[in-house]
Order: structure tokens, then C-alpha cells, then sequence
């Protein structure tokens, strides 16, 4: 080996571990004691020596209604809101594609919720939606409905969870559809007009097909990010009524916290993880069916 | 064209709702706060000196004191977000240019036994010794890596695996639900503490987290921005024999200096806005601001206009950081990176 292919060799390291060592010790080993306690029974409150009980924490977390429960609401909450999203995402990048007049006042105002903490937003929302002091239950009286207890009661109370995760994350959507957009060919375009093709059949028939890759990855991306919720949940019902609107993530973080019962958290975080991998595993299975229909 | 015509008026309509979606929150937020009590208290009421007197009363006994503690948790935002800021964009863009110029090779089978030694190896030393967990880790973790290093030199059989899947392995991390890391990490941090190293509710524990928690972006990231760096310019350099460290500091950060800049404003937006890590591994001495703004809830009850004055503390710094990026980005300067 030449010395400065030797040279090189050694400045390749020096560059890569550092980023990786603390990736594996800060995220991944720490996964390896969690792992452990998950088979066993830890208690902090009153504090008993741990003790192997294999999979009896799994087994309680997997027969218990509410981890079922809480599955329901946070797929609910994800897929209504992701759906949603895309959708009106999808619409907004095209009608800026086409240079909608004052393009660039809506550059910041797409940027500025995105970067907002949900904590923060959740805050909002609380107050916008009392069922009193808020303005939007004072439109519905000026519109002649009933008060609407939007954060007592559970259809409500998700409706507005979902609509937080639209109005923060729609952005994200127009931008990167925008982006793909922006750069499609510009020739086929310019044929199908020439062919005089409608632009609902120019849509369907292109711009859809074409933007399948990525319109897959986008919703991904939003699908995983939704399933981690639990800002908003926590600031605007915390989790209620009752445990109506108990997110995963809430529900790993009371059993944790409140009853300090580290053992059957531990089995619970990984019990998410698994439904996570199954949820991902499932809708790259499917998104590569349609992807291959339309191609 | 008369369809063409429809259709702009309906993508106009739709854009137009969707700004005053966007904005009637933060119109609200910032006016809220300037309410004075009776304002809120006697129902909504929409325009300042119009429908109420404007005042800075919560501004004032926000920043006196009078209503808990403000200045602590902005001041631990401030250093924690910044310091782990910081180090994840550097660390982070080390890792990326190294992404882009190097080649790596990475055998399955060392992988699996790294997993396999660190996993079974931890086990049995936590069945078989009464060593303590932060010990029997890095234990582990000493015995694994040389293992894996040296199987990974050696012709084994196998898939190898190259750059694009090192930089899925560290994207990856974004996948996993941020409790499994973050109760992992609570339980560690835990038993790190009772052998003299505290890490919980410290600054130096809160650093270590949101770094690790900011290079998937930063490697993700900057690994675009560094892959529009000339090659022709290092190539000189290195033909004048200087150094790969110094070209990488004096040639190529110049070079990625507005990525640089766009994704330590993400990495910093993600980490000021964090609540798990910080609801899990702080209880008081650094406790950041969205711990702060969530408690808000509970002990202020409908006291809105303090509430707003605490919400847009914590928003004030992030519209800065949107508007630096919709610049660069009117500007082009991230066009490369979107896609």
C-alpha cells in the first residue's frame, strides 16, 4: 500500500466514526438494555429487584384494550390527516406550478408552520378552539349551529388533532410536490397540449403517473412522522376524554411515567416498533403495486 | 383556454383560502397577547383598538417573573439547541463529505456479528455477573467493534454493503418511534447516574441526545448539498499535497456554506420544537421551552394572553429561520436538495 492511499485510508475513518459512534451509543445500545428490561419485571416505585418473566409483559400489553385502542386513534388521526395532506398539498403545488399570482408571500407562510413547535401550535388550537372564549364556536353561533365541545369529546377532539397535523404539514407536501413538479420534461406537456388534451386527462394521464415515485415517498415520510404524535395530544385532550384520544406514543409515556412500570414499557416501545414495521412494510408493499398499475 | 382560465381561478381560490388557514393562528396568537384579562374572558374579540385596548401587561410579568420562570427554560433552549446544533452540522458533514468521496464496504456478516455479540453478549452479563449496565455496554461494545472491524477485512462470503446503505442506516434512525430511543435512553441515563455520571436533567445529557437526534438530518442532508461541490478544485488542492483535514475545512465547508446554513436551520428548528426527549430526560434545571409552553396548559388555565406571550417566545426564533430559508430557496440555492 502506498503511503498516500495509506493516508487516505486513515482520513476516511477519522471522518465517518465520530457520527457513527455516537449514533450507536446514544440510539442504538441504549435499544439493547430496553430490550432486556422488556423481559423482565422493573419497578422504580416501590422498587423490587428485576426479575425474568419472558414474554408475560408482551403478552399483557398485546391483550390489553387500550394498547389496541390507542392504535385505532393513532392510525386514525395519521391516515385522516396524511390523506388529507396529500390531497390538498397536491392541489396547492399545481396551482403555484402555474404561477398563481403572488407566489412568493405564499413562499413564507408555507414555511413558517412547519418550523413551529407542535407544543406551540397545540397551545393555539386550544385557544381557537374553546368552546367558549374560542372564535370558532362564535362563527358557528353567528351561523346559527350549537356550541361544539371540539376538546371534551372524542370525534371533535380528533377532528382538530388532524387538523393541526394539516395545517402544520400540508406545506411540506406542496413544497416537495412543487419541487417534482418543477421537474418533470417539459416536451410531453407541450405535445399533449398540442394534441389538444384535457387537462383532467393531461393530469391522470402524466403529471400523476409521472409524480407516483414520489408522491409514495412523501406520504411515507408522513405517515411515519404521524405515528410519532404526541405533542399535540398531550397540550389539547391528554389523551381524553377518558382515553379516547390516546396516541401510542402517550399511551408508552403514562404507563412509563405514571405507574413507573419500566418492564412492560419496554415491551410496549417495542410492540410499536413492530406495528410501525408492519404499517411501513404494508404500505410499500401496496404503494409498489399501484406504483407498477400506472407504469 | 376558457378551461385553462377556470382552472387558474380555482387554484387561485384554493391558494388564497389556504393563506388565511395559515395565517388566522398566528393572527391570533399575536393579538391574543396583547389582550388585556376581560378582553378574553367575556368571549372572542377580534381587532385590536377596535374591540379592546391593546396592552403589554403580559409582556411585563412574563419578563418580571411574576408568573413563574421564563428566563431558565429559554436560556437552556438557547445553549442546548445551539451547542447540539453545532456539533450534529459539523459531525454530521464530516460524515457526508466522507459519504461522497470515499468508498465503504461493509460486509453483512460483520454487521450481523456485531449485532449478535453485542446483544447475546449484554444478556449474559446481565444474567451471569452483577456488572453495572453502563459497564456491561460498553464492554460490549469494546469487544464488538474490533470483532466486526477485523471479520469485515477478511474474504467472507456474503452481500457487501456500500455508501447508499450507510446513509440509510443513519436515516433509519428517523423511522423507529422516538419513545422506543427515548425510554432506552431514560433507563441508561438512569443507571448512569448511580455510577456517578449524571446525565439526566443535565446540559451535557441533553447535548448528547439531540446531537445523535440531528445527524440523520445533517448526514442526509449535507450529503446533497457536498455532492455539488466540484471535484476539480480538492483535486488541485490535493496535487499541491495538501491534506484531506485542511481541504476539508478551508476548501469544501466554504464551498457548502448555504447548505451549511439551510441544514443547521433545520437541524436547529427540529431540536428548539423537541418535547419527548425533553419531557422524558429533564425534571427542572434544564428543562426547555416546550416542556414550559406544554405546562402552560395545566396551571394557567384560561389566563390566554400570558399563554400567547409564552407561545410566541418559543415561535419568535423560528420565523427568523423561515425566512432565511424561503430566501435561499427564491434564490435557488435549494433547488438541488428537494429532489
Amino acid at each position: 500500500m502506498t503511503s498516500a492511499a495509506h493516508q487516505q485510508d486513515r482520513v476516511k475513518h477519522l471522518f465517518i466514526w465520530p457520527a457513527v459512534l455516537i449514533v450507536l451509543v446514544v440510539s442504538l445500545f441504549p435499544l439493547i438494555y430496553a430490550l432486556t428490561v422488556s423481559f423482565q419485571t422493573v419497578r422504580i416505585v416501590p422498587p423490587t429487584p428485576p426479575r425474568f418473566v419472558g414474554l408475560a409483559n408482551y403478552a399483557e400489553i398485546a391483550g390489553s384494550a387500550r394498547f389496541w385502542g390507542a392504535i385505532w386513534t393513532t392510525a386514525l388521526i395519521t391516515f385522516l390527516s396524511v390523506a388529507l395532506q396529500y390531497a390538498l398539498g397536491f392541489m396547492l403545488a399545481l396551482a403555484l406550478h402555474h404561477n398563481v399570482p403572488g407566489t412568493a408571500l405564499y413562499r413564507v407562510t408555507f414555511l413558517l408552520p412547519m418550523f413551529l413547535a407542535p407544543v406551540g401550535v397545540a397551545l393555539i388550537a386550544r385557544m381557537i378552539f374553546h368552546p367558549y372564549l374560542g372564535p370558532v364556536n362564535d362563527a358557528m353561533a353567528g351561523l346559527g349551529f350549537a356550541y361544539v365541545p371540539f376538546l371534551t369529546e372524542k370525534w371533535p377532539a380528533i377532528m382538530v388533532l388532524a387538523l393541526i397535523d394539516i395545517w402544520q404539514w400540508t406545506p411540506f407536501v406542496t413544497l416537495l410536490m412543487l419541487a417534482g413538479l418543477q421537474g418533470l420534461p417539459q416536451e410531453v406537456f407541450e405535445a399533449a397540449r398540442v394534441d389538444n388534451i384535457s387537462a383532467w386527462r393531461r393530469f391522470w394521464g402524466i403529471t400523476f403517473p409521472m409524480l407516483l415515485p414520489l408522491s409514495v415517498a412523501v406520504i411515507f415520510i408522513r405517515l411515519i412522522e404521524g405515528f410519532k404524535i404526541i405533542d399535540t395530544v398531550f397540550v389539547l385532550t391528554g389523551g381524553g376524554p377518558g382515553t379516547a384520544t390516546e396516541t401510542l406514543t402517550l399511551f408508552a409515556y403514562n404507563e412509563g411515567f405514571k405507574k413507573f412500570n419500566l418492564g412492560l414499557t419496554s415491551a410496549l416501545s417495542f410492540l410499536f416498533l413492530i406495528v410501525v414495521i408492519v404499517f411501513g412494510t404494508v404500505y410499500l408493499a401496496a404503494a409498489q403495486r399501484v406504483t407498477r398499475r400506472f407504469a | 383556454m376558457t378551461e385553462n382560465r377556470s382552472l387558474r381561478h380555482i387554484g387561485l381560490i384554493l391558494c388564497l383560502l389556504w393563506l388565511l388557514l395559515a395565517a388566522f393562528p398566528l393572527y391570533w396568537v399575536l393579538i391574543t397577547a396583547f389582550k388585556p384579562p376581560l378582553a378574553v374572558s367575556q368571549g372572542p374579540t377580534y381587532i385590536p383598538f377596535v374591540d379592546y385596548q391593546p396592552t403589554l401587561q403580559a409582556f411585563r410579568d412574563a419578563f418580571a417573573g411574576l408568573r413563574g420562570d421564563f428566563t431558565g427554560p429559554i436560556v437552556s433552549s438557547i445553549l442546548i439547541s445551539i451547542t447540539s446544533t453545532a456539533l450534529s452540522v459539523f459531525l454530521g458533514t464530516m460524515a457526508a463529505y466522507a459519504l461522497v468521496r470515499f468508498n465503504y464496504r461493509i460486509r453483512l456478516v460483520s454487521g450481523l456479528a456485531f449485532a449478535t455479540i453485542s446483544i447475546g453478549g449484554f444478556v449474559l452479563l446481565d444474567i451471569f455477573t452483577d456488572l453495572r449496565v453502563p459497564y456491561a455496554l460498553g464492554l460490549v461494545l469494546v469487544t464488538a467493534l474490533p470483532v466486526a472491524i477485523w471479520l469485515n477485512g477478511r474474504a467472507l462470503p456474503g452481500p457487501v454493503m456500500g455508501n447508499d446503505d450507510v446513509t440509510f442506516w443513519f436515516v433509519s434512525q428517523r423511522i423507529f418511534p422516538p419513545i422506543v430511543s427515548a425510554f432506552a435512553i431514560y433507563l441508561l441515563f438512569a443507571e448512569m447516574g448511580k455510577i456517578g455520571l449524571p446525565l439526566l436533567d443535565t446540559f451535557g445529557g441533553m447535548v448528547i441526545v439531540y446531537t445523535a437526534f440531528g445527524l440523520p438530518f445533517a448526514v442526509w442532508l449535507m450529503r446533497d448539498f457536498l455532492s455539488t461541490v466540484p471535484l476539480e478544485v480538492e483535486e488541485a488542492a490535493m496535487v499541491d499535497n495538501i491534506g484531506r483535514v485542511r481541504i476539508f475545512l478551508q476548501i469544501v465547508l466554504p464551498m457548502a456554506t448555504p447548505g451549511l446554513i439551510a441544514t443547521s436551520m433545520i437541524v436547529l428548528a427540529f431540536v428548539w420544537n423537541e418535547f419527548l426527549f425533553a419531557l422524558l430526560l429533564t425534571t427542572g434545571d434544564w428543562q426547555t421551552l416546550p416542556i414550559l409552553l406544554a405546562g402552560q396548559n395545566s396551571s394557567r388555565g384560561d389566563e390566554w394572553w400570558a399563554i400567547s406571550v409564552a407561545a410566541l417566545i418559543s415561535i419568535a426564533p423560528m420565523v427568523v429561520v423561515s425566512t432565511i430559508l424561503g430566501r435561499m430557496m427564491r434564490s435557488g440555492l435549494l433547488s438541488g436538495s428537494i429532489k
